[in-house]
């Protein structure tokens, strides 16, 4: 006769209600033992959702361990439970009302749930470790080298309620089935697992008292706005797939992908005049971090650069693009509803708070990582073939999927006027340098010429300029003083990241600086690690009220060392320079000057 | 194959926006030229601001340059500002740019 019958406590969840039947109990345990561990896997089961329990049909043998591993509280075979007898005694220890607060309770309780979790997901019913839903949410995501495989390593990482869940989906299920059952801060820490879950088990979700909303962190460089913002789904009126125009440099060449999400102006209902409340509206770009001060392709090959997901103002974005590096931006709309919106903002903020991938040029650059948001956040897009390594790669694959609409750049001015479509600055100089030529006979042949002349014999033609070609001038003229500070920024690189022989004086304190702001930017950009020790998921009210001062505290010291370096960097550039930005600057100064006066003879409306 | 590798390999590659500005002077933002550059800016103040390159645009080129950032700016003042109701889009293009 085999042993076990006789050692063992047996637990048999047949019945739907997961009545547990108790057979008689390990002799070395006392009758108090054997009581209290009858208790504790009553109590257990008798958690567990009817699907589970009613799935559980076999006889599992239950018995206490002195000889597991350390750290490990429990073990399913085949047919057997192993538990840490410790669990027991700390059980039994506790006082005799003590809820799920008191940790023995909480730890006795999560060791048996994970071990029948184990068992669950055996089950013909179970198998949740190999859905492919929950493989997508949990964050072993699909690869796009790999046809229809998934990448091996789980990246969502950070603020994990036990990192033990990332060794396997196998752990994951259980880990996440201990925390479904004994948190009710679950459905609002993983809202999407929580769910997920619920629907499987086909149990009750319960109204939990959640914060509102989420909130990101949002890397802008304007001191008026909070680092924290609240992102309210209820306020996005549409997303767009946002792709930058490559250029001829290698840096940029393929373009690159984002996504805008339309918020509505606060107090305006969801509706199409959103899509021009630009001043709200964001963009979610992945980025590689670089928290150095110089770029190296080695380490971007071989993934030595994290890949953030950056939430920034559509503003800050147009700027960058469109004036600095003079690339135009493409706003493509998504057919999405609502709902398909409400689960893209819900990943967006899972990805924010957990995600610290790597960035791998080829195989985990920004396309890919905005496909994998795209592929997880709306499970209806799971089916489509959209996979792609390169940002126009993915947009066309969205066209023929029918879900990227690009008919609306067959209109360019309508698109330009609207907003699907943000041209290059640079597309517009020639436009602007044929106005002031005509007006003032300049000799130049054309922008460029006229661009290149050095801004003091620029100026003296300024002062002759009516309203509309001082208007063209203006813009000719930001864009010399933009220029003149590109140059400025790449003398100054060299210049600190040369030999030292070159380095000024003051070298090591603007190193230090830019080291200082890297610093910064890193806590920005990887928003967990401002909340260590505290919480897992999403951000709940406390943690909120913690983030909303540190982040003011660290974006007021970013700020405050970007400024000293803006003014300090003057000084250390070559005379010739500075000479250059000045004349520049005073260039547009005077324009602007001669732009309020000629529309104050003119007796223009006045805006203040 | 190793330069296509290294080409590739510095695609999409985007700096943190911190090295992106850190040399340049505060001066090249939208705000440049404009007597509204040093006042703390609502967004609201912000977005039309922001229009100050496509007004440019549109007076230059008489109204055939017009650009999203203008029509949000426009749409804003006529929704916020009475004197802006009757004003026309060349007359609003001015006076974002006399601001």
């Amino acid at each position: 006769m085999s042993p076990w019958p006789a050692l063992c406590l047996l637990l048999c969840a047949g019945s739907a209600q997961a009545a547990l039947q108790l057979e008689p109990v390990d002799r070395s345990l006392t009758p108090d033992q054997a009581r209290a561990s009858r208790q504790l896997l009553a109590d257990a089961v008798e958690r567990l959702p009817a699907a589970w329990a009613g799935a559980l049909d076999q006889r599992i043998a239950v018995e206490w361990r002195d000889d597991l591993p350390a750290q490990v509280h429990g073990r399913a075979k085949a047919r057997q439970l192993l538990l840490d007898r410790a669990l027991l005694d700390d059980w039994m220890a506790r006082p005799g009302d003590a809820g799920l607060e008191d940790p023995a309770t909480r730890a006795a309780l999560a060791a048996v749930i994970h071990e029948l979790a184990h068992f669950y997901d055996r089950t013909p019913q179970g198998r949740l470790s190999r859905d492919p839903r929950l493989l997508d949410l949990a964050g072993w995501q699909v690869s796009p080298m790999r046809l229809g495989l998934r990448i091996s390593d789980n990246a969502f990482s950070d603020r994990s309620p036990d990192r033990y869940e990332l060794t396997s989906p196998v752990e994951f299920v259980a880990v996440n089935l201990e925390y479904f059952l004994l948190e009710p801060a679950y459905a609002c820490r993983r809202p999407d697992l929580y769910r997920h879950f619920a629907a499987h088990f086909g149990s009750e979700t319960l109204a939990a008292d959640c914060a509102p909303g989420y909130v990101v962190l949002q890397a802008s460089d304007d001191a008026g706005q909070s680092p924290l913002l609240q992102l309210d789904p209820e306020r996005v009126y549409a997303v767009e797939y946002l792709l930058a125009e490559g250029n001829e440099r290698p840096m940029s060449r393929w373009g690159h992908s984002m996504l805008r999400l339309v918020v509505c102006a606060p107090g305006r209902a969801r509706g199409p005049e959103c899509r021009l409340d630009l001043q709200y509206h964001l963009v979610l770009s992945f980025r590689a971090f670089v928290g150095d001060v110089q770029i190296s392709s080695w380490r971007g090959l071989s993934g030595s650069y994290p890949s953030r997901l950056f939430v920034l103002p559509l503003e800050q974005v147009i700027e960058e693009y469109t004036r600095v590096e003079l690339r135009g931006l493409q706003s493509i709309p998504l057919r999405f509803d609502w709902s398909d919106i409400a689960a893209l903002l819900e990943r967006t903020a899972r990805l924010h708070w957990s995600y610290d991938g790597r960035y791998y040029f080829l195989s985990n650059n920004c396309a890919v990582e905005t496909y994998k948001l795209l592929h997880d956040g709306v499970p209806r897009l799971a089916g489509e073939d959209l996979s792609s390594i390169t940002p126009t790669g993915l947009l066309r694959r969205l066209e023929r999927a029918g879900v990227a609409d690009g008919t609306v750049l067959d209109d360019r001015v309508e698109a330009m006027r609207v907003g699907y479509y943000f041209e290059a600055l640079s597309a517009r100089y020639e436009a602007m340098f044929e106005v002031a030529r005509e007006t003032l006979q300049l000799p130049q042949e054309d922008a460029q010429d006229w661009l290149d002349l050095p801004a003091a014999e620029r100026t003296p033609w300024l002062a002759r300029a009516d309203l509309r070609a001082s208007a063209a001038l203006l813009l000719l003229e930001q864009a010399a003083l933009r220029r003149q500070e590109l140059l400025a920024r790449d003398e100054l690189k060299r210049h600190f990241l040369g030999g030292a022989a070159d380095r000024p004086a003051d070298g090591a304190k603007a190193l230090a600086a830019v080291q200082d702001i890297l610093r910064l930017e890193g806590f920005l950009s990887r928003p967990a690690a401002l909340l260590p020790d505290s919480g897992y998921g999403l951000p709940q009210l406390e943690e909120r009220e913690a983030l909303t001062q540190e982040t003011s505290r660290k974006a007021a010291q970013w700020r405050e060392q970007n400024e000293w370096l803006r003014s300090e960097a003057r000084g250390w550039m070559p005379p010739e320079r500075q000479t250059a930005l000045a004349a520049t600057e005073a260039n547009v100064d005077a324009l602007g000057e001669q732009l309020r006066r000629l529309h104050r003879e003119q007796g223009g409306l006045q805006l203040r | 194959m190793t330069r296509l590798t290294l080409t590739c390999a510095l695609l999409a590659f985007s700096i943190t926006p911190a090295l992106a500005g850190s040399f340049a002077s505060s001066a090249s933002s939208a705000a440049g030229g404009s007597s509204a550059s040093s006042k703390t800016t609502t967004p609201d103040d912000k977005l039309v601001l922001q229009a100050r390159d496509d007004a440019a645009s549109f007076v230059a080129s008489d109204g055939r340059i017009r650009g999203a950032q203008l029509e949000a700016a426009l749409l804003h003042l006529r929704e916020h500002n009475a004197g802006a109701q009757r004003a026309s889009d060349m007359e609003l293009a001015q006076a974002i740019l006399a601001l």
